[in-house]
């Protein structure tokens, strides 16, 4: 389990890109006298585009990695098959 | 690092992303509520199968829309008979046309030229035949309907009459 100064810790880099995110959404005010739609709807559905595809990439990297990984002739897989300590458990 | 400590990196990265996402769309949405002041009103009226606009000094017109280039415009949209929906795909308005009840939608359009209004919810036999052209005008002084810079988009002239209340 994770001790409570961890996460006090851990929230700090947490809350900073939660606050960012905020910023940054909030941050597109248009300087146009009027609002376009057009420009405003696709500046959203291309920015939303880049956050899918960036989400999509870091999960086909994660997916490609656990199965190199953990494939069974992976040479850190080899003739160990004690269960760890824990049990699996975390620490 | 501890397994633990990666997870909760990762829980805290995909909060932050998602409330991106969510507080940049719903902003977005907020900014397109609001209409200008001085912006004029057009009811907008569905039937099956054609378009009616009334504008502020009592003008209709069915079939075709003449706005001003740069000048906001909110379009009241209602329907006669069932459900339709106002598309103008190329300013990316989009609103559902109710009998009985009046949605609104603002639009300012940037450019001047011809472009199409698209029924874009089933309504019967004839949805797809029930189209309208937008004309986008230049200010006063401009060359006017002849100065097109889009025209790729083909709108049938049938039913394109004005009438005077």
């Amino acid at each position: 389990m994770v001790s409570h100064s961890a996460i006090i810790l851990l929230l700090i880099p947490v809350l900073a890109v939660f606050l960012l995110g905020i910023e940054s959404a909030f941050a597109q005010e248009s300087t146009e006298q009027y609002i376009l739609r057009r420009v405003e709807i696709w500046a959203l559905f291309y920015r939303l585009m880049v956050v899918a595809f960036v989400i999509g990439a870091v999960v086909m990297g994660s997916i490609a990695y656990v199965v190199w990984r953990f494939r069974e002739s992976h040479p850190k897989n080899r003739g160990d098959i004690t269960p760890a300590k824990t049990g699996g458990a975390h620490q | 690092v501890g397994h633990a400590t990666i997870e909760w990196v990762y829980v805290g990265v995909v909060i932050a992303i998602l409330v991106y996402v969510g507080a940049d769309a719903w902003n977005i949405e907020r900014l397109l509520e609001e209409t200008p002041e001085n912006a004029e009103v057009i009811k907008v009226t569905g039937a099956q199968w054609l378009w009616t606009f009334e504008y502020e000094d009592g003008t209709k017109s069915i079939g075709e829309l003449r706005l001003t280039k740069d000048k906001p415009y909110r379009f009241e949209v209602t329907s006669v008979d069932v459900n339709h929906a106002f598309n103008i795909p190329d300013f990316t308005v989009l609103i559902d046309a109710i009998p009985g009840r009046i949605n609104t939608i603002s639009l300012v359009p940037d450019q001047s030229g011809e472009y199409l209004i698209q029924c874009r919810e089933y309504c019967g036999f004839s949805h797809y035949q029930m189209r309208a052209k937008l004309i986008v005008e230049e200010p006063s002084g401009g060359e006017g309907g002849a100065n097109v810079t889009n025209a790729a988009v083909e709108v049938p002239s049938k039913g394109a009459t004005a009438i005077a209340s």
